[in-house]
């Protein structure tokens, strides 16, 4: 952590693309000129002295904010804005945004964002340097489970605090309730929406965050099997997953398309759904100790995140809608990103990971799992590569008063 | 707000109202002016046919709308579809609709959802929407039938606080259970927070944007759901002053409203505008000084309450496009919280409304005091008179409405 330099913490930002509503522009605008959080207007008490950023487009913004904010400097690789310009690392901490831009699209359909590749840059200047400092990945840490895996193995045999994942488990939930730690967990779902090797990695994180707390803590995942189209419905008919689960979701969720003209909130029927979701997907999954799972994308029906689980012996069926201010005409800011930001602050201040890496270790390679499942016609998946041990943090890491 | 001869008189009619029945669907009667794809009359009266969500469920509750009447059917009216579809009238009056025909009151609750439509303004800027008048003809039918039963009124009691007053006392004097207001108070907040019951207020602040007086009233009525939960309760407004323009940021200057809460205010909000709109970036709108270049047209609703608390709406259309509360506590605690419009066509907020106001049906209980709204119409009537007066500070003797909140919160957090 110590970067010889006294007073505030210098970061270094690596990101694909830089422009309106990109995740690197919700997250580096956050650390440049602060945002509101918990009843105040924040100003991150560090700062971001180096970028680099791998597509420049037309509709760049990284250059604006480098005029704003001299104090940050755009370096054209990696390793030079980890070094500014030396021959050592320079700074005390990195955020990398792999998200968005022009990369191959594989023929499983992934976008191949280089995040493996950048995070290889910044380790061999930690350790042509011979040290390291805290490192954030935006999303999941890699669309091949292989490198994802090289990435926390390396995060672990160098020792430095490493952070990931999505801003699902930390953003508002709506209403405001935590799983309780220890749970007896039946049964868990996520009703979302978005694409596949997108999206989905969010549902599952937002699955993830709650079930890691059952008892016991996590123990991996041992098969995953992806329902696509009439196979999907087929599925939902005879119990792949609950539907008093699912419905539980859906009466969480602030957009539930109408499905009848005239009226702006029903309850559909599933023959309705059918009718409004035309490439319904679903990832049903069981963890090692029995626990089964369910991410669901219902595009046509929702926009929004919602988790239901059922809980031995409470009739009651637990949800909430882990909720997203989105800037697609509902808010003007992305404000779910600011929790995240915040909580990469508090790792780059205490060089403590303030939740587990292996959450999105595991969430990075279900998702890999559930991209792999739908290229093989939506055949089982065994995952005993994803047998990941990892205990919750105990406090809640949600916003909230 | 009884004077104590109506209050004798409510001990005299009590026996009036009478509870449902336990086993049988509620009955229903809905009076609103338009039944139109969005229109409060439509959002409310659609999830007493079809359900909303509660509690993590799709509650269907156990009512039956017996009779409809709608005021005006603009192009797009639904009332007729909807009475074919799910087996009700739509009568051609008030009085047939709570009769349902007959002679006689023959339903449990009456729903008034007098918001939209095609009514006169006032030089206030007030739209006339027939609340009162609305009421009075349920209420004669109420006395013709010796008998009463809840009632819902939709927003404002009216746009007159005598009228409003009125409205109350005769509720008392009936002794029908009766609930008003917005859906403000009672949708979800973020952070999920309320005031402290008993809390010692310094200086509240609200911020609002929209039109009057269509949502300075949901602003006012949100403020005054988190203020009256203060030490002793509700005691009653002093005095108002509505300013405008750059009187506005002037009063801020002086203190008159606090730039600090401002600024906590505007750090729950999901949705400043201005260069944020350009390129997507946060935006200290305070702290930049950048915030009266987004607001061409701001206005300050003054509130000093007979206690001393001084509270202030900010309508600031331009900055923001979400309502967000601030408050300073003594000792300095500052609380803040944004009250959550949910977003079109779900408005899942006016859902919150009506489990509200289906509890009230079935239990013959308010879960909040009407006189929140009644002094929240008084309020806005009085702001909107400084309006057209110069902007000149009122006194307002005849808010002198005290109640005390309800002990458990009535927002959304389940």
């Amino acid at each position: 952590m110590d970067s010889g330099t006294k007073g505030r913490l210098k970061l270094a930002a690596i990101v694909t693309r830089y422009f309106k509503y990109s995740h690197a522009q919700h997250i580096v605008d956050r650390l440049l000129d602060g945002y509101g959080w918990q009843g105040s207007y924040h100003h991150p008490p560090m700062d971001v002295v180096s970028l680099y950023v791998d597509q420049v487009g037309p509709d760049d913004l990284s250059r604006e904010r480098a005029s704003r904010h001299p104090e940050m400097k755009i370096y054209p690789t990696i390793a030079e804005a980890l070094t500014r310009g030396s021959s050592k690392l320079a700074v005390d901490g990195v955020v990398v945004v792999g998200e968005h831009g022009k990369y191959p699209r594989n023929e499983k359909g992934q976008t191949e964002y280089p995040r493996y590749q950048f995070f290889q840059q910044i380790v061999e200047v930690f350790r042509s340097s011979s040290r390291t400092v805290p490192v954030f990945n935006d999303k999941h840490l890699s669309w091949k489970w292989e490198w994802a895996k090289e990435m926390y193995d390396t995060s672990r045999s160098m020792q430095f605090p490493f952070m990931a994942g999505s801003s699902l488990p930390v953003t508002w939930r709506i209403p405001s309730l935590e799983m309780s730690l220890g749970a007896d967990i039946q049964e868990a779902l996520c009703v979302c929406y978005g694409g596949v090797d997108s999206y989905d990695f969010h549902g599952l994180e937002t699955i993830q965050c709650m079930v890691e707390r059952r008892r016991g803590g996590e123990v991996g995942v041992v098969w995953l099997e992806a329902y696509r189209g009439d196979r999907f419905w087929d599925a939902l008919e005879r119990g792949a997953w609950s539907r008093d689960l699912m419905n539980a979701a859906l009466c969480r969720s602030h957009t539930l398309t109408p499905a009848k003209p005239g009226f702006n909130d029903i309850f559909p029927s599933v023959d309705e759904m059918r009718q409004m979701v035309r490439d319904p997907v679903a990832y049903v999954y069981q963890h090692a100790d029995g626990l089964r799972c369910a991410m669901l994308l219902m595009n046509g029906l929702v926009r929004d995140f919602n988790f239901a689980a059922r809980l031995r012996n409470q009739p009651r069926i637990f949800s909430t809608q882990m909720y997203l201010p989105m800037p697609d005409g509902r808010t003007t800011l992305a404000d779910f990103f600011s929790p995240l930001v915040f909580h990469m602050e508090q790792m780059f201040l205490t060089g403590k990971a303030q939740y587990p890496v292996e959450r999105t270790l595991l969430t990075t390679g279900l998702t890999a799992a559930g991209v792999e499942s739908l290229y093989r016609n939506q055949a089982r998946v065994e995952t005993p590569h994803l047998a990941i041990h990892y205990q919750p943090r105990r406090e809640s890491m949600f916003e909230r008063a | 707000m009884l004077t104590r001869r109506e209050f004798l008189e409510s001990a005299a009619l009590a026996s009036l109202a009478t509870p449902a029945k336990a086993d049988q669907p509620l009955r229903i009667a809905m009076i609103t002016t338009v039944y139109r794809y969005l229109s409060h009359g439509q959002h409310i009266g659609d999830r007493f046919l079809v359900g909303y969500p509660l509690n993590g469920a799709w509650h269907k509750p156990n009512v039956k709308m017996v009779s409809l009447y709608v005021d005006q059917r603009p192009e797009g009216d639904l009332s007729q579809a909807r009475a074919s579809e799910f087996g009700f009238t739509v009568y051609p009056t008030i009085a047939e609709a709570l009769c349902c025909g007959g002679s006689k009151l023959a339903c449990d609750a009456v729903l008034i959802v007098a918001e939209h439509g095609n009514y006169p303004r006032n030089d206030k800027g007030q739209i006339l929407y027939p609340r009162y008048e609305f009421f009075e003809q349920c209420v004669e039918i109420f006395q013709r039938s010796g008998r009463a039963v809840p009632l819902y009124n939709d927003k404002h009691l009216s746009y007159s606080f005598e009228k409003a007053r009125r409205m109350v006392a005769t509720s008392k004097k009936l002794g029908f259970p009766m609930l008003a207001g917005s859906s403000l108070p009672v949708t979800w907040r973020l952070p999920d927070l309320d005031m402290p019951l008993g809390a010692e207020i310094e200086e509240a602040l609200m911020v609002g944007v929209g039109g009057s007086d269509a949502m300075d009233f949901h602003g006012l009525e949100a403020l005054q759901c988190m203020v009256e939960r203060r030490k002793g309760g509700e005691s009653g407004v002093k005095a108002v002053q509505l300013l405008e323009g750059n009187a506005v940021w002037e009063a801020g200057k002086h203190g008159v409203w606090s730039w600090d809460l401002l600024s906590s205010a505007l750090s729950r909000s999901d949705t400043p505008l201005g260069l944020t709109l350009k390129d997507g970036r946060t935006q200290d709108l305070v702290g930049s000084g950048v915030l009266p270049s987004l607001v061409p047209h701001p206005a300050a609703y003054l509130i000093e309450y007979r206690d001393g608390l001084r509270a202030s709406l900010l309508m600031l259309n331009g900055a923001v496009k979400d309502f967000n509360f601030a408050a300073r506590l003594q000792g300095g605690r500052r609380i803040s919280t944004q009250f959550l419009l949910t977003p079109e066509p779900n408005v899942t907020y006016s859902a919150c409304l009506v489990s509200k106001i289906e509890q009230m049906f079935l239990t013959g209980r308010a879960p909040y005091p009407v006189e929140r709204t009644l002094l929240t119409s008084g309020i806005l009537e009085a702001c909107l008179t400084s309006k057209v007066q110069d902007h000149r500070r009122l006194e307002t003797p005849q808010l002198e409405v005290s109640y005390q909140p309800p002990v458990e919160s009535q927002y959304s957090r389940m």
